[in-house]
């Protein structure tokens, strides 16, 4: 027989080992601890904003079996991502900024929920651009099909219907599981390289990955600022059925109707008013509150959009220029 | 380059076809005379082969079919609901046996596969890689220190008692549950050895080691 089964073996048994000291457990929670990944040896720990349920008392688990204390630094909820410091010099893994990263290719995800680093092997399904850019099809070839999470394509996960870029850097989907404690832990590729950090965001057997370049643009706002900046318009808003002619053209069932408009807000300024029902933001649809949240990523602040809303039955655009969240 | 990457994929799925074929010689199906079945694994070529306890305690009937077709009756030897193992038997001889591999070196990450019979398909094969090793898995801690192998496969019934083999085909543990939907659990290898020398300690230590010459 000859070795290729079992060099892969060894192969990807050697990219784990490598990569072990760079993974760490993070207790944050109540109920089982998370994992998180050495971003710089200065003591910067990336993990899941998900699993920071305290923000004091984080203790964190090394390779070597020690627990150290964790500060808080920061989070951003949009990216699930959150940024701890630790007082020790640590052993951050090769973290990979690459986009060579391809459909079909073989990756690890890692994880330490316990005292020992654990494993599982799963194929990239699909690239965050590419979601996106099918979505923008949906929306303007004419046959589309976003139903809203109210009827839509029915137990799809938080990041199942729709996918605005994370702070405007790119996701991986994959099909390894997430066992529990996996998130914050790193997605490696046969080469042992770090191409960002999982999330738990399952839905329906995919699994999502914030990819390096998202982390690290979060990571530097976190460490800069202590907060990532957030859109603002200015709004209250609530989804409602769309009146069935709409519907049919959109092929959107539901969008937000603005139940509150604030003065002297992006959205005031902009002729937003009371009543008028919001459909999407430049070329995306927007159904529910956590995708209109999604959109006012910190790519976007400052940034003039077009909102496309119906008001007296008809659809129009309105230009705005969107704020930042104090 | 694309040519030299289909070529090792070809490779590929040829070694885990031939691991495949070499373990099934040894993996044997156990049927209990109602209706229900497991797999097993011949550990010695008198006849012995290793299950879990849950595939045969309690079943006054059991038969074993062998990769031959052949049905043969078997009768229990040892059993030990704790560690969920049993040793069963059966009257032949020159079977084939499984080659031990060693389940303290094994680090997640390792290819693995498991074979067995899910749902009544039988020899079937399912491939992926150690999670981790100990006495916890996930949720599930174990209270006196016994340890697990914990897989990515979904280990299901009739996969219970089979081999799970590394890269090489060499058995480094034995299907035995799931932990939740995703997570397969596997007794050690290491764990069966120290069952059966418990058990049988007479019957390991008089299998010969070589053939008999004459001088």
């Amino acid at each position: 027989m000859s070795e290729v089964l079992k060099n892969l073996s060894d192969g990807l048994a050697s990219v784990v080992e490598t990569a072990s000291p760079g993974i760490v457990r993070v207790e944050a929670r109540r109920r089982m601890p998370g994992s998180g990944i050495v971003w710089s040896s200065d003591g910067v720990i990336v993990t899941a904003h998900h699993i920071i349920e305290r923000t004091e008392n984080i203790q964190i688990g090394l390779q070597d079996g020690t627990v150290v204390p964790a500060t808080f630094v920061g989070r951003d909820p949009n990216t699930d991502l959150a940024v701890l410091r630790v007082d020790a010099n640590l052993n951050p893994p090769a973290w990979s900024d690459a986009d060579d990263l391809k459909v079909g290719h073989l990756v690890l995800a890692l994880g330490r929920p316990g005292e020992n680093v654990q494993a599982t092997l799963g194929v990239v399904s699909a690239i965050e651009e590419e979601q996106i850019e099918e979505r923008r099809r949906q929306r303007h070839g004419g046959h589309g099909e976003h139903g809203g999470r109210g009827g839509g394509r029915g137990g799809r996960g938080r990041w199942g219907e729709f996918r605005p870029a994370p702070a405007g850097g790119i996701a991986i989907q994959t099909d390894v599981v997430m066992y529990p404690g996996f998130s914050g832990g790193p997605l490696v590729d046969a080469a042992g390289f770090v191409r960002g950090m999982n999330t738990s965001a399952m839905s329906r057997g995919t699994s999502l990955t914030i990819a390096t370049p998202a982390v690290r643009r979060v990571i530097e706002s976190l460490l800069s600022h202590g907060k990532v900046k957030r859109g603002y318009l200015g709004i209250g808003a609530q989804p409602v059925r769309l009146p069935a002619a709409i519907s049919k053209e959109l092929e959107q069932e539901i969008g937000l109707m603005l139940v509150s408009v604030e003065e002297g807000s992006p959205a005031e300024k902009g002729g937003l008013l009371l009543g008028d029902i919001l459909v999407g933001l430049d070329e995306y649809p927007v159904q529910v509150v956590d995708e209109l949240l999604m959109l006012l990523n910190s790519d976007r602040v400052g940034k003039e959009v077009v909102a496309h809303i119906i008001r007296g039955g008809q659809l129009q655009d309105v230009k705005l220029t969107v704020g930042e969240r104090e | 380059m694309g040519s030299l990457m289909s070529n090792l994929l070809q490779e590929l799925n040829d070694e885990l076809a031939e691991v495949t074929t070499k373990v099934r010689r040894s993996l044997v199906q156990i049927t209990n005379g109602r209706g229900g079945a497991g797999a097993g694994t011949i550990w010695h070529s008198d006849g012995l082969i290793v299950t879990n306890a849950h595939v045969v305690a309690g079943h006054r009937t059991l038969n074993i079919t062998l990769s031959t077709g052949e049905t043969l009756p078997a009768k229990i030897l040892a059993l030990d609901q704790g560690l969920d193992l049993a040793a069963i038997s059966v009257d032949a001889k020159n079977l084939p046996t499984i080659e031990p591999g060693d389940s303290r070196q094994l680090r997640a990450g390792q290819w693995v596969m498991s074979l067995g019979h899910p749902w009544g398909i039988l020899n079937a094969a399912t491939g992926g890689v150690v999670i981790s090793m100990g006495s916890r898995v996930g949720d599930m801690e174990s209270q006196n220190g016994q340890e697990w192998l914990a897989v990515n496969l979904h280990l299901r019934p009739g996969h219970s008692g089979g081999p799970l083999v590394d890269a090489e085909g060499r058995l480094i543990g034995v299907n035995t549950m799931m932990n939740g939907p995703e997570v397969g659990v596997a007794i050690p290898v290491h764990v069966v050895k120290a069952f059966l020398k418990d058990v049988l300690g007479r019957k390991e230590s008089s299998e010969p080691v070589g053939s008999v010459q004459t001088v």
